[in-house]
């Protein structure tokens, strides 16, 4: 009998022996956890959609097309040389294979995969070869088929939760990008284009078209001041300026009259007369089009083809008018036909271009206004695996155009071979596909490990580099909203306005408004709402956008919606049915209909069908979505929100009670729980971050909303339950500072580990050692040499560290058979937690690489950060004794004491509701739901809880008695007292703390030098000085700025007051030129004429011998101002000093 | 509850401190009394005398010799050392720096060991009961893994899987929770006076009505409630006080009272011994209380100069003056604190 299907059902339960039978017997037909594995499919997905059935890299190959590369010699004459040869080459599939052991390794033949943990542990990227079938001809002759190799590409992983790759050890994701939206023509005022040429204006109408493997070409249309339209593309990041026009009559064969009835309007309809601006312009538009002179969609496109024959890189025997049939195929709205066009796809881009002409109109003349590209109803979402498959696709364009070069060096090299040679057949692999580049495994490997995009094309996008970041796992929190962070593009950081970080309404439901960085990356960088999916592409083509008319514009739109959502007539589930009605000045009105990949949509309910309908953000602004059942209108909303706490993220809905806090404490605390110390993972054994946290006393939060067990939180607990008193003792709690009780510190509050891992290369220039005589250096004691009994106290007879053990040293020999070590450098003890041996991949080369994983325990002391989940953080000042905590009737003692001034001005009630929701789960053993928008003014959470409360015997609001746990005597007030949970941060003082007696100083000034790592010290700033300045504690800034700084003492002349003038005197007789000890001045100093008295005279350095100068004295100065005195001796600029007394 | 009686009965009425116990089973973990004229002083330093000074024993020292689990060994000697042992007859163990042993013997400490090693398929559980006191301890008792659960297993140590190895021999000493949490003889204890605040010495906070909002204390009706109207007494102290002393199971919660108020006890004496003068003088050596006395180098030195390079200031002056003359002066002749010439 099968086992039964795994429960994905999930209540606010703690469910402990559920959750124990599912971590010991994972389930094997399906995840536990479904909604947690959605939060990564965008990323899953987009990267399977790379290379299945009808993917991306199809699309990709079937726009690449063949390539057409010429042989001879292409500066002869034409008259004079042969008919030149055709190679004709292209790509018909790409293969990619799963994570393999090279060929080359001999050693196992029984499972050659390689499975990601392996790859985490031995640092290496986990990768799968990528293979492509390539068929080549010459003239007309047979296809003949190869299969090339192009190194292995980094794969993602699926696992739960999967979504990134590991790219060198390291868990790397590509990060979603916000761009605009595909297909949607969008009226934009930017002043910049005025920039572009004379008469050029602001108005532009601009469409990113987004071809079949989701590359994008940008076409915008700009209005001239004459009332001229240009069309504009890159190409290559250079920018072209065509007149619209003719891209117009080169797509269809055409006529004034069509274009102007498409523009304006049939001739003699009515209204026509109030259209004088439009009628005006089209009118301007044509006349001037006709300078061109050029009659004809042949004719047109022929002279579009001369002009960007050099641009597009076509075949050189290729004719003028293929290469405008190729000039509209590659960059006129591609989305609308990009291969194999047809007539009717040229039709369509004839219309979409009226359209976009007639919107600039509009926009011109006021009928529109312009659409916010920072809206998200005008955004849409790049995703990683379309970003990496965008990349595959022209890097093997790129390879393929590199057989043009192979191919003509190799004719050149051989006296103008031809291709037709049996010469070429026997070389055409290895002579000429060798010499290309075929390596596109590494580039993507550079692509995953630096974020840097090379790419001759830009790919349509506006930065080169920040596309991927490190996944990293400081806790569970962390690493889930990695994969749901969506990136404004680091373009927009530089923006010194602040509309890109606004939060629109338009955004309501998709990004969450709570989870985002504040500071400088505010809103560049947000969360996706915990139920926001994002679409693959459907089975129906829909040719998107359509105008329809406006009258039945509405009565469309809503016979869709109602189809769609029944399932019916064909219609996707996940179309984005987009009405615009009609407005005055407002959005350019319309149906738009978007079906592609790479939306944002969201669940709500559709009130007529009582079904789940998906909701776009280009449709909902002007859709009535009632937030809450009793807010639905009748007449009025046609759906209704499953859950208003919809609209926040993953993390913000952890936030128990967010809704009764303010709201920058909840952005506080979507923060602060990804950089708790918690429970990065399950299989830590396995894994072999750099630095990583652990607590070890995690606990399961009383308070928490069903979502915390419905994305499995509690597989990695965060933080834990502690007893909280609200109350100011003993003044350690001042200013955010708690007090921790010392016996519950004890007990295990907040213990944690921080396990580091070194990787230890010997094979220090990077390349790999091909065979055993290019290796100098092994692990190991030298054979033979001394061992010392020392050394082998920390140290293995293979000279690598016993495990679990402090303090270590690593040893190895090098080829001299001297044994050298790797030392631990940091000051923090560490134990030795795993030794790992790395093997070569080849299985071919000996031992040159270790891995250590270092264990550092780190219980909390004091300085180290705690926090609520109310984004109430403080700093632990105190381990206080139990006997001498405040405690209450039961007996009762806190763990935690916090100031009651952490409350009045941050309005984190939240907390207050969590504590007294903790303490009533605690007495009750219930785990309390936690969901904001639970409670309202007639059912209050206080008297929720407070019931509760009372039913256990204890104070309605949550109060209590308590005693002063010094003198016993009852305190004057009551104090709050409840269950809060509370997480321990990753900021701790072990890694902070800066401490200097003497140390290193800078070698110029004399002045200590700066930085934690090196011993420095903290500058004593000009604010600083200026308070201590102000106090008049001149004494204390004498200390720190002299004598604890630069501190010199320097010769001075009383008489001419410089430094620079005094020398050391050199003794005139004695051997070896010694210094006498006396010191002169060499300016007030006379050149000795021969008849002074032997006494009067001295040297200095160079044997002149002077008299006088004898008024010099040693000064106590910074060290700085003699070298400020010279710096300005250099300029010529003296100083005078004058000593006194 | 084992026995009602009114403690006013009991009231013999001598002033002596006075305990009344209410509630003790024999096998509880709880006691319940109240301890009857004495000042809140007295009470309080029972109370934290209980919390903090009383010793028990655990673990203190483990020798780890094998440890294949996927806990650290750091993290399962923190466990073991919370495990309560059983400490009676801990008063007659030393501790262990007063012991004349070089290490541990069974004269200040209880030995422990715990061998496991998991051999089939499925997760082991290494429970408290898998501690095996060896050696000869003091009594049969002394060092004993407490258990209460009903299965018998007690507190969980760790889970092995198939390979995995636990061997550590774990040293048991004497020791108070002053120290550390671990010898903590209680997990709480409750402690209450004037529960109807005739004292005020608390003043309840409520939103609309104290009745509803605040619980009433079941000793509340031991005492006479103040009636409305009746004039205050300043003057009026606690005198009787409600404990509730619940052990961790390593002593019986009447042995912890009572070793409460030995220590105590033997705090006080310590505090007379020193206090009185034939002891005092000389006969431990250190003379006794005294004032504290200018030590060699430093007292000397009224702080106003740095003590940059030894004797010489940092103006460079050779000698013993300061550019500004030496001593506790000031550039202006003056000591900060006023003119003192």
């Amino acid at each position: 009998m099968a086992p039964p299907k795994t429960d994905t059902k999930w209540s606010v339960e703690f469910d402990n022996v559920r959750r124990d039978k599912l971590f010991k017997h994972p389930p094997r037909d399906s995840t536990a956890y479904p909604s947690l594995a959605a939060a990564v499919d965008p990323h899953i997905h987009s990267f399977n959609a790379i290379i299945e059935k009808n993917g991306l890299l199809e699309h990709a190959l079937r726009d690449i097309g063949t390539k057409v590369f010429l042989d001879g010699d292409p500066n002869a004459k034409p008259e004079g040389r042969p008919r030149r040869n055709r190679l004709s080459v292209r790509v018909t599939q790409v293969f990619l294979d799963k994570s393999q052991l090279p060929p080359t390794n001999k050693h196992n033949n029984s499972d050659r995969r390689i499975w990601p943990a392996e790859c985490r542990e031995r640092h290496v990227t986990y990768r799968g070869r990528l293979r492509v079938r390539m068929e080549y001809k010459v003239n007309n002759g047979d296809w003949r088929e190869l299969v090339r190799e192009l190194g292995q590409i980094p794969l993602m992983l699926r696992g739960n939760p999967g979504g990134y790759f590991i790219v060198n050890g390291i868990e790397k994701i590509i990060r979603m990008l916000v761009v605009g939206r595909r297909n949607y023509a969008m009226a934009i005022i930017r002043p910049s284009f005025v920039n572009r040429g004379s008469s050029y204006t602001k108005y532009g109408v601009q469409v990113r078209s987004v071809r079949p493997d989701q590359t994008s070409q940008t076409n915008v249309l700009h209005y001239l001041t004459d009332g001229n339209v240009t069309f504009r593309f890159s190409w290559r990041k250079n920018e072209y300026l065509v007149p619209v026009m003719m891209i117009m009559k080169a797509l269809v064969e055409t006529n004034d009259r069509e274009i102007f009835e498409g523009l304006v309007g049939p001739a003699g309809s009515k209204g026509l007369q109030e259209k004088q601006f439009v009628t005006d312009r089209v009118e301007l538009l044509l006349r001037t089009y006709k300078a061109y002179n050029i009659h004809g969609r042949a004719k047109t496109r022929a002279y579009l083809g001369s002009k960007f024959r050099i641009v597009l890189g076509v075949p050189e025997d290729m004719n003028d008018e293929d290469v405008g049939t190729e000039f509209l195929r590659k960059i006129v709205l591609p989305h609308l036909g990009n291969s194999s066009v047809t007539e009717n796809q040229d039709a369509d881009k004839f219309k979409m271009l009226l359209f976009m002409t007639r919107k600039l109109y509009a926009l011109v003349e006021g009928e529109c206004a312009a659409d916010n590209i920072d809206a998200v109803s005008n955004q849409e979402i790049l995703l990683g695996g379309s970003l990496y498959g965008m990349i595959i696709k022209e890097r093997i364009e790129e390879w393929m155009n590199s057989i043009r070069l192979a191919a003509s060096d190799w004719c050149s090299s051989n006296n103008w071979a031809t291709f037709d040679s049996e010469k070429f057949n026997t070389d055409f692999i290895p002579k000429i596909l060798r010499k290309t580049n075929e390596n596109i495994g590494q580039a993507l490997e550079y692509f995953m490990s630096t974020g840097n995009l090379v790419s001759p094309s830009g790919l349509d996008l506006q930065q080169t580099s920040g596309y991927t970041v490190v996944a990293e796992k400081i806790n569970f929190y962390r690493f889930i909203s990695h994969f749901r962070m969506v990136h404004r593009g680091s373009f927009f950081a530089e923006l010194k306005t602040t509309t890109v970080r606004k939060l629109l309404p338009e955004s309501w439901g998709f990004l969450c408004p709570v989870h985002t960085p504040d500071g400088s990356p505010s809103r560049r960088q947000q969360c996706i709402s915990g139920f926001t999916g994002r679409q693959r592409g459907s089975a129906t083509r829909w040719e998107d956008p359509r105008l329809l008319l406006p009258k039945q514009a509405k009565v469309i739109g809503d016979t869709l919606r109602y189809w769609k959502v029944e399932g019916t007539h064909n219609v996707p589930r996940e179309l984005e049915i987009g009405y615009i009605p009609n407005s005055n000045g407002g959005q350019y009105p319309g149906v738009y209909m978007f079906s592609q990949a790479a939306r944002m949509y969201r669940p709500v309910k559709y009130l007529p069908l009582d079904k789940e309908d998906f909701v776009g953000p280009l449709e909902q602004p002007f859709m009535s979505i009632a937030c809450t059942e009793p807010e639905v209108e009748s007449g009025e909303s046609t759906h209704v929100e499953y859950d208003p706490t919809n609209i926040l993220s993953i993390v913000a809905n952890q936030t128990p009670f967010s809704d009764f806090n303010q709201s920058p404490r909840n952005m506080y605390q979507c923060q602060m729980g990804k950089q708790s110390m918690g429970t990065p993972g399950t299989a830590l054994r396995y894994r072999t971050d750099n630095k990583t946290y652990r607590l070890q006393t995690g606990q399961t939060p009383v308070v928490r909303p069903p979502l915390h067990n419905e994305y499995g939180l509690d597989n990695y607990p965060n933080g834990m339950n502690a007893i909280v008193a609200v109350i100011s003792y003993t003044g350690y709690d001042m200013d955010d500072a708690m007090i921790l009780n010392k016996s519950a510190h004890e007990r295990g509050f907040g213990h944690g580990t921080i396990y580091k891992t070194k990787k230890i290369d010997l094979n220090e220039n990077g390349r790999s050692a091909r065979g055993a005589r290019s290796i100098n250096k092994l692990f190991g004691f030298a054979p033979g040499g001394l061992i010392r009994a020392q050394w082998r106290d920390k140290l293995d007879e293979d000279g690598l560290p016993h495990c679990d053990l402090g303090r270590v040293e690593k040893a190895f020999i090098n080829q001299d058979g001297e044994t050298s070590f790797i030392r631990y450098k940091d000051s923090e003890q560490a134990f030795v937690e795993e030794v790992r041996i790395i093997g070569s991949e080849t299985g071919n080369e000996p031992c040159q690489t270790l891995s250590i994983k270092l264990r550092i325990p780190r219980s909390p002391v004091i300085g180290d950060k705690f926090s609520s989940r109310h984004g109430q953080k403080g700093v632990m000042s105190q381990k206080w004794p139990t006997a001498d905590m405040p405690f209450s009737e039961s007996g009762i003692v806190p763990d935690v004491i916090i100031n009651p001034h952490a409350f009045p001005s941050r309005m984190t009630i939240g907390m207050f509701v969590e504590s007294l929701a903790g303490k009533a789960g605690a007495l009750h053993g219930l785990a309390q739901d936690s969901t904001p928008f639970r409670f309202s003014e007639q059912h209050t959470a206080v008297d929720f809880f407070g019931h509760q409360l009372r039913k256990a015997g204890y104070n309605y609001y949550g109060n209590e008695p308590m005693y002063s746990g010094i003198t016993g005597q009852e305190l004057h007030a009551d104090i709050y007292i409840g269950v809060v949970y509370y997480q321990r941060l990753r900021h701790m003082v072990n890694d902070k703390y800066q401490v200097r007696t003497t140390g290193p100083n800078n070698a110029l000034t004399g002045q200590p030098i700066k930085g934690r790592k090196k011993g420095g010290g903290i500058r004593v700033g000009e604010m600083e000085r200026d308070a201590l300045l102000a106090h008049g504690t001149a004494f204390l800034l004498q200390d720190r700025l002299m004598n604890c700084s630069d501190y010199a003492r320097a010769w001075l002349c009383r008489g001419c007051g410089a430094f620079l003038g005094t020398t050391p005197t050199v003794n005139e007789y004695g051997r070896g030129r010694k210094g006498t000890g006396v010191t002169r001045c060499r300016r007030c100093a006379k050149r000795a004429q021969g008849w002074e008295p032997k006494s009067e005279v001295w040297e200095d350095g160079s044997g002149i011998r002077w008299v006088g100068g004898e008024d010099v004295t040693v000064v106590a100065v910074p060290g700085v101002l003699r070298f400020l005195d010279v710096e300005l001796a250099a300029m010529g600029v003296k100083m005078r000093f004058k000593v006194e007394p | 509850m084992s026995f009602q009686l009114d403690p006013q009965a009991m009231d013999t009425g001598d002033g002596a401190p006075q305990v009344n116990i209410r509630e003790h089973q024999g096998n509880s973990t709880n006691i319940d009394f109240i301890l009857r004229n004495t000042d809140l002083a007295l009470a309080n330093s029972l109370r934290r005398v209980i919390l903090a000074e009383v010793p028990t024993i655990a673990i203190d020292l483990v020798e780890v010799e094998e440890n294949t689990t996927v806990l650290a060994d750091e993290f399962i000697c923190h466990r073991l050392g919370l495990i309560p042992l059983n400490s009676k007859g801990v008063d007659d163990l030393f501790y262990s720096r007063d012991c004349d042993c070089e290490n541990y013997c069974d004269a200040c400490s209880v030995v422990l060991t715990l061998h496991a090693r998991c051999t089939g398929i499925d997760v082991m559980t290494v429970y408290a009961r898998d501690l095996v006191v060896s050696g000869n301890p003091l009594n049969d008792s002394l060092g004993q893994p407490v258990i209460t659960d009903p299965a018998g297993q007690g507190s969980i140590i760790c889970k092995l899987k198939k390979g995995h190895e636990l061997k550590m021999k774990c040293v048991a000493k004497k020791g108070i929770a002053k120290e550390h949490a671990k010898w903590a003889p209680t997990a709480a204890v409750g402690f209450e006076y004037d529960p109807n605040n005739a004292l005020r010495h608390l003043d309840y906070w409520y939103e609309v009505d104290p009745e509803k909002e605040w619980p009433v204390s079941e000793n509340a009706d031991l005492e006479d409630k103040p009636v409305e109207g009746d004039p205050f007494n300043y003057d009026a102290v606690p005198s009787r006080f409600y404990f509730n002393i619940e052990s961790a199971g390593g002593l019986e919660p009447d042995v912890i009272m009572q070793q409460g108020i030995k220590v105590l006890q033997r705090k006080l004496a310590d505090v007379l011994q020193e206090l009185d003068e034939r002891t005092t003088d000389g006969a431990d050596g250190f003379g006794g209380v005294r004032e504290p006395e200018v030590m060699d180098g430093y007292g000397q030195e009224p702080g106003y100069t740095t003590p940059w390079q030894g004797n010489q200031s940092q103006w460079g002056n050779q000698g013993s003056m300061s550019a500004y003359g030496g001593g506790a002066q000031t550039p202006h002749g003056a000591t900060p604190y006023g003119h003192a010439y």
